[in-house]
């Protein structure tokens, strides 16, 4: 049972496609163990189309000349397209750290990890979406291990992919998803261990439109 | 709905929402709206009707267009995006399911996936594609049912015989009996981790006889 989700304002901005690549990538994983959020996304996405196709009216002349011209250009290279074989299988998706193998959602399966590193029970692997200031990677803690209390400079992100943790607040599952502000505070321990995807310091331009993630973030510090 | 002739889909031409026809959609319901919009999709992935394509652009492509403006703020782009989404339309029209979403919902969908990699490009000088691996574009109406989306063709079904015992027992029990997922992990007694795992191995055994027999 998933207790931790995207507050509706993110659920939207996702189903909208305008939240940056890293969290976009939280979402669509969070959505793929969280059959609730799946439904309020296919609702919300239905809603969307529904507004973004309702407009009948007819575009100014000019559009619509470059719309016919578009046509008849589609229209004589048509025949040549290959059809898409479509059958988009799941695959596995994998990652390997410290000799464990854990499956991964069907978002990750464009590996853009780096290589792992770490000291002791941490490791961290970056994933590189080409956003500047947002940092997302996998997380990785050791069995028994444990993050000495922090704060968040700004705003942190955990998406919990396997294993456990828990920490002053509560106890954390497989597709548990929390957004951790400047307030919070906390020292997060696990005992089987876990991997989670991270983002902090979301890119500035999308900071406006999210109620929680106001302020761009800084390093994290662990 | 059913398409079991070029004939009737035709019939249904000049219906369509167009320009002269506003004051006939006024009238219809959204659901005749896509009705008739799935009876063109249904004859471009049928036929590859061109005359029915020309429909489909003629809705969506203003549509499109507009929502492109509002996103890229270019109109070169704009234009990229309405070719880009309907481009796919053609290509992908076999694989829509009318039982699943609206013609419009899929549509969008696509739209919003090219537009996500295109803002990627112009935000982040970046060549990549991630739209359609974020938002999967068959996703099932019951989160139950994940996996189940994938349509086993007559042609497939004779490979699913030949799959190790265990995956096949999987493949069968999902797509064949119906069973979701936990249904058949209380059934066999296992994991439903286990259930994901060997079905997960089946489909990419299934995959790679219809990549052979392509
Ligand atoms: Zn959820």
């Amino acid at each position: 049972m998933i207790n931790f989700h995207p507050d509706k304002q993110m659920l939207e901005l996702h189903a909208q496609g305008q939240l940056p690549l890293s969290l976009s990538i939280a979402l669509s994983a969070h959505i793929e163990y969280c059959g609730q959020c799946q439904q309020q996304c296919q609702q919300l996405t239905k809603a969307l189309s529904v507004e973004a196709f309702s407009d009948n009216s007819a575009p100014a002349q000019q559009e619509q000349a470059l719309l016919d011209d578009l046509l008849s250009n589609m229209l004589s290279d048509i025949d040549d397209l290959p059809l898409d074989t479509g059958i988009n299988l799941p695959s596995s998706v994998t990652v390997t750290v410290k000799e464990k193998q854990y499956a991964l959602p069907q978002v990750f399966r464009q590996q853009m990890l780096s290589e792992w590193q770490g000291i002791g029970k941490v490791s961290r692997a970056r994933l590189d979406t080409g956003e500047g200031k947002a940092r997302a990677s996998l997380l990785y803690i050791d069995a028994d291990g444990e993050i000495p209390q922090h704060t968040h400079k700004g705003t942190e992100l955990t998406l919990l992919l396997a294993g456990e943790f828990s920490d002053e607040f509560s106890d954390y599952k497989p597709g548990d998803l929390m957004v951790m502000t400047a307030e919070d505070k906390h020292s997060p321990k696990t005992k089987q261990g876990c991997l989670c995807y991270t983002v902090v310091d979301a890119p500035l331009y999308f900071t406006k439109g999210l109620s929680k993630i106001l302020n761009p973030i800084g390093e994290l510090i662990y | 709905m059913q398409i079991n002739s070029t004939k009737t889909s035709q019939q249904g031409y000049d219906n369509v929402n167009h320009n002269q026809t506003r004051d006939v959609m006024k009238t219809n319901s959204d659901k005749d709206n896509n009705e008739q919009l799935a009876l063109y999709m249904s004859a471009v992935a049928n036929y590859q009707d061109k005359r029915a394509f020309a429909k489909l652009f003629a809705y969506f492509s203003p549509k499109i267009n507009a929502f492109g403006h509002q996103r890229l703020n270019q109109q070169g782009l704009a234009l990229d995006l309405v070719q880009e989404t309907l481009t796919r339309v053609w290509t992908k029209a076999h694989l829509y399911n009318p039982d699943k979403a609206a013609v419009t919902t899929w549509v969008f969908t696509i739209m919003r996936n090219q537009c996500f990699d295109m803002l990627r490009k112009v935000q982040h000088n970046r060549e990549d594609s991630f739209g359609d691996d974020i938002w999967q574009l068959f996703d099932s109406d019951n989160a139950q049912e994940d996996d189940n989306d994938f349509m086993l063709s007559a042609s497939l079904l004779k490979h699913v015989d030949a799959l190790p015992p265990l995956q096949k027992q999987v493949v069968r029990g999902i797509y064949l009996q119906e069973l979701t997922q936990q249904e058949l992990a209380e059934k066999l007694h296992i994991p439903i981790g286990t259930v994901k795992s060997r079905l997960r191995l089946g489909l990419e055994k299934l995959k790679s006889y219809m990549e052979q027999a392509l």
